[in-house]
């Protein structure tokens, strides 16, 4: 790291850290989409697991599950209106301290890791089991060559489990790649895949009921203990001390405990929850509650009933055998209707498994990134995992190590679902009984605001007893306890698993505990923290029309170095900012300041601070937590009225790629909003400048000889003497809108589309003659602009 | 001896995961209640 030379108190270096994210706030139906994508995504493998371990009486558990999960989101929700900031070990760490808090979040990377391998797998059992079916039709209709069924001996099959595995490190290592580039997560893309898997749902739903009416249906037996069969894997460790059938009858509701413990898989992804809390629009608590109810309403109905459906239409003779690993698949196949019509139908159903699955496999790498990075900016974890990618900026060593993990355990599962299912459940179970005790201590020492509490609440001489907490509590605690002696596979991985994080974690904190106390000291010897709601102008003491520089990698400040090269400080306000970000959907809560200015903003900060020095000016420096780069800079110039940002060029975009990204952040900015110049300044020291915002576009030579021929022709009629230039223009831009929003539009896009294929993509925005913008005048506000001047100042 | 010590932990196990789905149930409807009343527009802060 570099040093400075120690400052006195009213000396030292002020830097303001925003504790308010700038995020693109979306709505309740958005959230609840990325949370159902994870969720809804059990509804494709937890009833085959289920009904493997306990028997055909396994959607009933299913749809118990289902019902419990709606208590279970309550406690989500408690969790969500704590304001408190800081990540899943802070905040378990606050209520049951550091040892519980590191094998807490043990337990949940336990669990995010697995979602991929899970994921990945039961997406590609779905993609083989279609088409082995589609080679069974082909062959019945003679369309398979001779020699392919004489190679094969018969109808050529593909390995079920050994292609899932192929495809599911494919899609690992799809998304490894992406995450490493650093791809941001769209509610959009979750919203439309929802759409998708609603319209597969109602098709699957309204089919069923018909099939049910035409052919009849296999009742389901009711979940008492007698209709218990449990196979020997389900009863783990206990198998060696009783005969498999003998328990549920010797311990009848153990029984009905262990098929619950079966099937609690059906709630993974009730986490995700809270990790959409923060991106939520306002009023934040109100939309919480409405995405946790179409939530739990959707997830009810999908798993819950798909699980019921398959086990009265597919007999089963061939629902376990054939089609244990793709029970969706399988209710396709049994619909009343044409053989064709089925398949088409399954070939849906298998594109919304996919869908649906591989976005689980991404989440689960966005989220164990986002716990980890949470986890090493507390020092519980080297700094070492955190270091940026040199061209991405991301955290790659991290996302290397989550999916180094998962294509460990996708190779070791060998595709078995089963197996991966009764992993998995450890963690799911786990973390939500480490989630739901910490939110019941809390409630006796964190005495701060809450927007919601879990009912029923019973005060008695004025201490509450949290009474609904503490029976969702005893349910998941008996349930996580149970699991530990019947799931032995899931047992030994992830207590094997938990221990070796915990050691890691440890380790990390002891080792860096001294480096810790020196950053600390030195960072009190230089710098002033001040920490503010929002970015605001007063906060930091500047000027209107300032220039903006964001940094992020200490070793590119050339950009910093041009702008105090070409600035006088005096005249005009330089602001150093950097954004915080955590990815969306990463992050269950908001950081606190010392993650927000954590110690790679601190040697960030040291190297700029040493960068003006050198030149001998001043600069104001910011930190911002934001969901992405781009808000956070657009918001920012905007707030604080910068005319100039000046950016370093990126290393995977060009500068107008740049441009347009920053544009496109400014767009979604509400008005009333002024426009700035950006300047991108390339490594060999040229600069490239864009206006972001409306402005005047760079125009052609021949149509400014096309303009002026027209203003000539023009003012030669009688009574049009004093028409202007600009008098032809807005004629002209007026009947162009009037024309391209009535009948002609077709036609203006089809001449667009020519224009632009004949002469290439436009430079939109840039400013040909490369004028330097840094000292220039603040932008002033267009006066074509609806807006009011004065109101930019307030 | 061993058996009477898995009889009781059962038992504990078992009254646990029954007193408490039966608290959860009740949390199953409050809650419902609340979410009825959120989506009807009729729900009142329950802020401490």
């Amino acid at each position: 790291m570099a040093s400075l030379p120690p400052t006195s108190p009213s000396n030292r270096v002020r830097i303001v850290v925003a504790t308010s994210v700038m995020l693109t706030f979306i709505s309740y139906w958005r959230a609840a989409a990325i949370v159902l994508n994870d969720l809804a995504s059990s509804a494709f493998y937890a009833c085959g697991i289920a009904e493997q371990a306990v028997g055909k009486s396994a959607p009933w558990f299913i749809v118990a599950v289902m019902l419990f999960s709606f208590a279970v989101r309550a406690v989500y929700v408690e969790s969500c209106s704590m304001f408190v900031r800081g990540g899943v070990y802070r905040v378990v760490k606050e209520a049951l301290g550091g040892t519980l808090a590191k094998f807490s979040v043990s337990a949940l990377m336990f669990d995010y890791i697995l979602t991929g391998p899970i994921s990945g797998v039961s997406a590609g059992q779905y993609i083989v089991g279609l088409i082995n079916e589609i080679i069974v039709t082909a062959d019945v209709h003679g369309w398979i060559p001779r020699a392919l069924h004489n190679l094969y001996n018969g109808t050529p099959q593909l390995n079920i489990n050994l292609t899932s595995v192929v495809f599911a490190l494919a899609v690992t290592i799809y998304y490894w790649w992406e995450n490493t580039k650093g791809i941001q997560e769209s509610s959009k893309k979750a919203l439309r895949v929802m759409q998708i898997t609603t319209v597969m749902v109602v098709i699957l739903l309204g089919w069923s009921v018909i099939t049910l009416f035409k052919t009849g249906y296999h009742p389901v037996p009711l979940p008492t203990p007698e209709n218990l069969h449990f196979s020997r894997e389900s009863l783990g460790f206990l198998r060696h001390s009783f005969p498999e059938q003998s328990l549920a009858k010797m311990f009848g509701l153990l029984g009905i405990l262990i098929a619950f413990g079966h099937s609690v898989l059906a709630m993974s992804g009730e986490e995700s929850l809270a990790q959409v809390n923060r991106e939520l629009a306002h009023p934040k608590l109100k939309n919480l509650k409405k995405a946790a109810i179409i939530i739990a309403l959707y997830s009810f109905i999908f798993t819950g009933l798909s699980a019921l459906l398959s086990v009265m239409l597919i007999p089963d003779a061939v629902r376990v055998p054939v089609y244990k690993d793709n029970l969706i698949s399988g209710l396709a196949m049994y619909m009343w209707g044409p053989l064709l019509l089925r398949l088409i139908f399954r070939g849906f159903v298998v594109v919304v498994g996919f869908l649906i699955l591989s976005g689980a496999v991404n989440t689960a790498i966005i989220g164990s990134n986002g716990v980890l990075n949470r986890v090493s900016e507390d020092g519980v974890l080297a700094d070492w995992f955190r270091f940026p990618h040199r061209k991405y900026g991301t955290s790659s060593r991290i996302i290397n190590l989550v999916v180094l993990l998962q294509i460990i355990t996708i190779l070791a599962s060998r595709g078995d679902v089963y197996v991966l299912g009764e992993a998995y459940a450890f963690g799911v179970i786990w973390s939500f009984t480490f989630n739901n005790l910490a939110m019941l201590v809390l409630r006796f020492k964190y005495k701060g605001v809450r927007g919601w509490k879990v009912p029923p609440n019973l005060t008695i001489a004025g201490h509450e007893l949290p009474i609904g907490l503490v029976s969702v509590f005893l349910v998941l605690l008996a349930t996580a306890l149970v699991n530990l002696a019947t799931k032995s596979v899931a047992t030994v991985a992830g207590v094997s698993f938990s221990v070796v994080f915990f050691v890691i974690f440890t380790v990390s904190e002891h080792a860096n505990r001294k480096k810790y106390a020196l950053a600390k000291a030195q960072m009190k010897d230089h710098f002033q923290l001040l920490q503010s709601d929002t970015v605001e102008r007063d906060t930091l003491g500047i000027r209107p029309g300032n220039l903006l520089v964001p940094v992020r990698d200490y070793n590119t400040l050339n950009h910093l170095r041009w702008v105090l090269d070409h600035s006088d400080t005096l005249e005009q306000d330089v602001v150093v900012m950097t954004a915080r970000v955590s990815q969306f959907g990463s992050a269950a809560y908001g950081l606190s300041t010392e993650q927000i200015f954590s110690d790679y903003e601190q040697t960030l900060f040291t190297r700029a601070v040493s960068v003006a020095e050198s030149f001998g000016k001043r600069i104001s420096l910011l930190v911002v937590p934001a969901g992405d780069t781009w808000s956070a800079v657009a918001q920012t110039a905007h707030n604080l009225e910068s005319s100039t940002v000046v950016a370093g060029l990126s290393g995977k975009m060009t500068a107008a790629e740049q441009a347009f990204q920053l544009g496109t952040a400014w767009e979604a900015i509400p008005e009333p909003k002024q426009q700035f110049v950006l300047q991108i300044v390339q490594p060999d020291g040229n600069v490239d400048t864009f206006r972001i915002g409306p402005h005047t576009p760079t125009m052609k030579n021949e149509d400014v000889v096309l303009l002026h021929r027209l203003w000539l022709n023009v003012t030669r009629e009688p009574g049009l003497e004093n028409v202007h230039h600009h008098d032809i223009l807005t004629a002209a831009l007026t009947r162009f809108a009037n024309d391209y929003g009535a009948r002609d539009r077709d036609e203006i896009v089809k001449q667009l589309k020519r224009h632009t294929i004949d002469a290439g993509p436009l430079p939109v925005r840039r400013i040909a003659d490369q004028v330097p913008t840094v000292q220039s005048e603040p932008a002033r506000p267009d006066p074509s602009n609806d807006q009011d001047p004065q109101s930019l100042k307030e | 001896m061993g058996l009477l010590i898995v009889t009781v932990v059962v038992r504990i196990l078992e009254t646990m995961f029954v007193v408490g789905a039966i608290g959860s149930a009740v949390v199953l409807v409050l809650s419902g209640i609340e979410d009825l009343k959120l989506l009807l527009g009729l729900e009142e802060e329950n802020r401490s």
